[in-house]
């Protein structure tokens, strides 16, 4: 058992942690509000550029180009690109473990991996671990708040990078924020295009027949040039804020719940704590009075 | 005239999202315009010039890199930025244009010219309907 000193101090311990998660706590609720409107204001645009690459892809059959077909390599000798959001600092619950299992459990067991890290925590990880891969040195960044032109710098190299040979599949890695309380970790393939990379997306259903074949102005070759990056700009962009907002609710939550953990443990720790001063006193008391009353015996009383 | 849907997405909001009787588009080879029953067709959009009419009232924006999915009887738009004429700062997109054109000029490496030449583009686009619409300032 704990002297009455150790559990004092012990108390006072997790007084201050607590102190410490519950200002976490509400610095993580007022991020998080101004990362939801964010998101609020960009996921139509993110929705909407899957729904209408989906629909392109369906309607496009004769279409060849460079960014539809992946180089025809071995199985395990394909060279992986991810892009993988984390957040960069800890505290988040299992923010970062969801990304990097869901990362491990997709990679390429030969090696041949790339990794382009936005969010210090999944680069950390990874640096440690080089047998998995390598990491783009050029792209690591800090998840801070997410920026266009941030996006748009990743994506051009990564377009550059598939289109040289260096990169043969291009995998996003994301956390999605389904509502207030679940979030779920997400993979996309970027790119090679395929007509089957959204399931679950259903395409937009015309009036029209829903055969019909897209035609592209002024032709394939230029308006994928313009698209592909554009596509995958957008995408991270969409990515990184859903990223955003997801890491600042799993601190808000984590937070929430170290401090209520708190709560409960200074409450036992006071039952404990105010039972032994009890225990103290009963004891102390009945020395007293033993003590006293053998000093009245001795005396031979009155 | 035939009224057909259409949805104009910015990175970060929703601009349009209803009827419309013609848009205009700035295409990679100049504008290309788009009507009712329109066929199927995917454009590569460069910054510049959007209109589109409603009510025979047109509404103009200044929009950045995108494309369009035109289809039987809806477009959609997903664009970069897309800003009304009120909502573009002047200033700031002048400033864009001096800075662009001076990278233009001292001409380093494929890259920052691609950049720069897409920058300045982004800048005349925004002037170009700010002055458009508030004539000549």
């Amino acid at each position: 058992m704990e002297s009455m000193k150790e559990l004092r101090s012990r108390m006072i311990s997790v007084r201050k942690t607590m102190k410490i998660t519950n200002a976490m706590y509400l610095l993580a609720s007022s991020k998080m509000k101004k990362a939801r409107k964010r998101l609020l204001a960009s996921e139509p645009y993110f929705n909407r550029l899957q729904d209408t690459i989906a629909d392109i892809l369906v309607h496009t059959h004769s279409v060849n180009n460079r960014y539809f077909t992946g180089k025809d390599t071995a199985a395990g000798e394909t060279k992986r690109g991810y892009v993988v959001i984390t957040s960069d600092k800890g505290l988040a619950g299992a923010y970062n473990h969801n990304v990097i299992r869901l990362t491990e459990s997709h990679l390429n067991d030969s090696g041949n991996n790339t990794f382009f890290f936005i969010g210090y925590s999944g680069h950390n990880y990874f640096a440690k671990k080089p047998e998995l891969g390598k990491i783009s040195g050029e792209h690591s960044y800090a998840a801070t708040e997410p920026a266009l032109y941030r996006a748009r710098s990743i994506a051009e190299d990564l377009v550059k990078e598939f289109c040289g040979g260096e990169l043969d599949e291009i995998y996003l890695i994301y956390t999605k924020m389904r509502s207030a309380l679940t979030a779920d970790t997400e993979i996309i393939k970027l790119l090679p295009l395929a007509r089957d990379m959204f399931p679950d997306r259903r395409p937009v259903i015309t009036s029209q027949a829903d055969n019909y074949e897209e035609h592209y102005y002024p032709s394939p070759d230029a308006v994928l040039d313009m698209l592909v990056p554009n596509y995958v700009k957008g995408l991270i962009y969409g990515a990184m804020t859903e990223a955003y907002a997801g890491e600042q609710n799993a601190r808000m939550i984590a937070m929430d719940n170290a401090t209520k953990n708190a709560k409960q443990l200074i409450d036992r720790l006071s039952v404990q704590y105010n039972r032994m001063r009890q225990a103290a006193i009963t004891t102390e008391l009945s020395e007293v009075a033993g003590a006293a009353k053998t000093q009245y015996s001795q005396q031979g009383g009155y | 005239m035939k009224a057909f849907k259409i949805e104009i997405l910015a990175t970060d909001r929703m601009l349009y999202s209803g009827p419309c009787e013609s848009l205009i588009l700035p295409a990679i080879d100049g504008e290309y315009g788009v009507l009712a029953h329109h066929e199927p067709v995917v454009l590569a959009l460069v910054a510049g010039e959007l209109r589109y009419t409603v009510g025979g009232k047109t509404e103009v924006l200044a929009v950045g890199d995108g494309f369009a999915d035109v289809e039987e009887d809806q477009v959609v738009v997903l664009t970069d930025f897309a800003e009304r004429a009120d909502e573009i700062d002047l200033v700031r997109a002048r400033a864009a244009k001096a800075r662009a054109e001076e990278r233009i000029h001292a001409q380093r490496d494929a890259v920052t010219l691609a950049h720069a030449q897409s920058a300045l583009s982004r800048a005349i686009a925004r002037i170009k309907v700010s002055s458009r619409v508030n004539g000549m300032r």
